[in-house]
């Protein structure tokens, strides 16, 4: 063997190498590593299938490119417990998300879930039930043409699903706005009796609440003088919390958080918009996050037969949604 | 001999695979870590006398810079010193509902002074913020029920014997507020509380509120825009720290001001410090500084303290006393439980 010209000598125990040999064992290498970093983001995978699979006929309702441009995204939250089939939940919470990466800004808008409204299968009912006739794909119809807004993504969680995502963040940070106090609070998490409840009394003030106490937080309204309109308010706070709690999070957290929203969550994001979010979670916050629930004069209180519901008033609902949902 | 190498290469090779695994998970943000205090556990920072602090249902003593655990975590919340600082009262949270103790500063259960529980969940009860009052009395949250309409939940104020005996109304809640928390007996008879609203546009906020007698109308001390709750009196009841929340500028402040109790005013008010979330203020027992809790770095409520130039002890003035100081953080890598206000005795 001849090195930088110096002609040494084999060993007689130094076995031959050949170029076919090293190759084989640099790819031997490559080959390791790439099994390893496959099994740390199995999770990610494993979760890209599940939402592609579940998300049926809807992989994306309107794709858009990965870029700067402004995106709005419709957050569905549901109680899936075992009171209800897996595919004909409610959804309890819906907020539009307006997000516009150039100038750093986030409106959040709450839809009531009792707003009266013609729903994609031609009938009237409340705007929750959607989502139970025909999943995420019906209830972004019935957000777009009754809001006259388009909606480039969905997400739709699961109680399990924010109570682990919370969880993996390592709770949240809440300034607890009041007293929220519930006798009747349904105890339908890790339990075969899903008509059971407990009594629920978060006291007020900053304070740091896992994520069983943030969801009582976000999903109490039985004491609440605003009802379903005083919780919106509440979850509005507990996902600008949960913003910058994740601040700390980077791709490589993604595995984790997709380990634990495992099957309770859904949603049309490509891992390039979550990717792409990432980086812009920091540096979202104080005047750039304008947040709406739609209290009187938007909505009224009625009943529609035997039904208490929440009747819009398009006239002063839509210009508003048109100023910030362009 | 080559097949041993290429052994010892296969092993290589899944030892690298696992090593990107590891790195990998190295790499990822991580929430910051918190731990439960330990017995002879030392702070950054020594505080005068003694302090009764609680994280994760643990009652804690913290003396000389030394926290000593009393209590097994068991729900404990809230505690509160007698006047003479030899006795406390002490939450104890359940599921469904929860009591009063009475205890010594060691920890040991003396009494227990509520009996709230019931078979039925929505007949259970709640009581909270327990505070001692003149004459051996004890004022505390409670949630009594209304007959006519059981969803609705607020906390009044109540008072009781601290013998035991029949409690009392003392407040009159806004409905379907949360209520009324966080009493301070003034010796004068007064009561200082927090009392929640929610206007007609929907907007939810606190005052500090003061009342000369059980069930009077009473005054507010602050404005429903300041959105101002968690009082706390210096000892010698002149001046009143309280924690103020402005979600616009997304910040929390612990402000200062003296109390004008004859008049049912405050004086002109000073921010103390100012943080996303700032909360549970306490004054020291003499009056020179005031300690509060707030998330640092590592995540977790820390204590926190900040000097008082004059002491809360100055008559009241027209300005309040300036703060002494920058805060000064006096532990780290704990968790305390914010809505549980640190006792503080000399």
């Amino acid at each position: 063997m001849e090195i930088g010209g110096i002609r040494r000598r084999r060993s007689r125990y130094a076995p031959e190498w050949t170029r076919r040999e090293i190759g084989m064992v640099l790819a031997g290498y490559l080959l390791a590593g790439l099994m390893g970093a496959a099994c740390f983001f199995f999770p990610l995978f494993q979760t890209a299938v599940t939402t592609a699979a579940s998300s049926g006929t809807l992989p994306n309702p309107n794709p858009v490119a990965v870029s700067s441009a402004p995106f709005t995204v419709l957050l569905l939250g549901s109680d899936d417990d075992s009171k209800f089939q897996s595919d004909r939940v409610l959804t309890q919470s819906m907020i539009l998300v307006r997000v516009v990466p150039e100038t750093k800004s986030v409106t959040m808008l709450s839809i009531p879930r009792d707003l009266w409204v013609p729903l994609p299968n031609g009938s009237k009912g409340k705007i929750d039930a959607a989502y139970s006739e025909g999943g995420a794909h019906s209830a972004i119809q019935a957000v777009e043409s009754n809001f006259h807004v388009k909606v480039d993504d969905y997400v739709w969680v699961g109680l399990q699903g924010l109570v682990n995502v919370i969880n993996k963040l390592g709770g949240v940070d809440v300034n607890v706005s009041n007293p929220v106090m519930d006798d009747f609070y349904p105890a339908d998490i890790g339990t075969t009796n899903p008509y059971g409840y407990y009594r629920v009394a978060v006291l007020p003030g900053p304070q740091h609440l896992d994520g069983i106490h943030a969801l009582q937080y976000v999903r109490s309204r039985h004491g609440d003088l605003r009802e379903d309109f005083g919780r919106s308010f509440r979850q509005q706070q507990v996902l600008l919390a949960l913003k910058a709690q994740a601040g700390h999070l980077n791709a490589a957290s993604l595995p984790e958080i997709a380990s634990a929203l495992n099957g309770e969550v859904k949603t049309s994001m490509g891992l390039d918009r979550i990717r792409q979010l990432l980086p812009l979670v920091n540096q979202i916050g104080g005047p750039n996050v304008k947040q709406i629930v739609l209290l009187p004069p938007y909505t009224a209180e009625g009943m529609i037969g035997d039904q208490s519901v929440v009747l819009p008033n398009w006239d002063q609902i839509l210009p508003l949604v048109r100023q910030t949902f362009p | 001999m080559k097949r041993a190498l290429a052994a010892a290469l296969a092993v290589g090779m899944v030892i690298f695979g696992v090593s990107v695994y590891q790195i990998l998970d190295s790499l990822k943000g991580k929430p910051p870590g918190t731990h439960r205090p330990v017995s002879g556990e030392h702070a950054a920072v020594a505080l005068p006398g003694v302090m009764y602090v609680t994280q994760g249902g643990a009652l804690y003593r913290f003396q000389g810079g030394v926290f000593k655990s009393l209590t097994k975590a068991e729900g404990w919340t809230q505690p509160a010193l007698s006047p003479d600082g030899s006795q406390l009262v002490a939450v104890r949270r359940y599921l469904n509902h929860s009591d009063l103790y009475l205890l010594d500063t060691n920890g040991h259960v003396i009494r227990q002074l509520t009996h709230n529980a019931s078979g039925i969940v929505e007949n259970n009860h709640w009581s909270f913020y327990p505070r001692f009052g003149p004459s051996q009395t004890l004022f505390y949250s409670f949630d009594p029920k209304d007959p006519s309409n059981n969803y609705r939940v607020d906390l009044a104020v109540y008072s009781m014997p601290l013998s035991g005996g029949t409690a009392h109304p003392w407040t009159a809640p806004n409905h379907y507020t949360g209520g009324d928390v966080a009493p301070i007996p003034l010796k004068s008879g007064s009561l200082l509380y927090s009392k929640y609203e929610i206007s007609d546009q929907g907007a939810v906020y606190s005052q500090l509120w003061i009342q000369s007698r059980a069930l009077a109308s009473g005054a507010p001390l602050t404005a429903p825009e300041d959105d101002c709750g968690q009082p706390a009196l210096s000892a010698d009841a002149t001046m009143v720290a309280m924690v103020c929340s402005h979600p616009q500028a997304g910040n929390t402040t612990i402000e200062l001001a003296p109390l004008l109790a004859a008049s049912f005013r405050l004086g002109p008010r000073q921010v103390l410090a100012t943080g996303p979330l700032v909360a549970a203020p306490v004054f020291s027992p003499d009056g020179t500084e005031l300690a509060y809790m707030a998330p640092d770095a590592g995540g977790g409520f820390q204590l926190w303290t900040v000097g008082l130039a004059g002491g809360g002890a100055a008559a009241p003035s027209p300005s309040a006393s300036p703060a002494a100081g920058p805060p000064r953080q006096v532990t780290s890598g704990l968790a305390f439980d914010s809505a549980a206000t640190p006792a503080w005795a000399a």
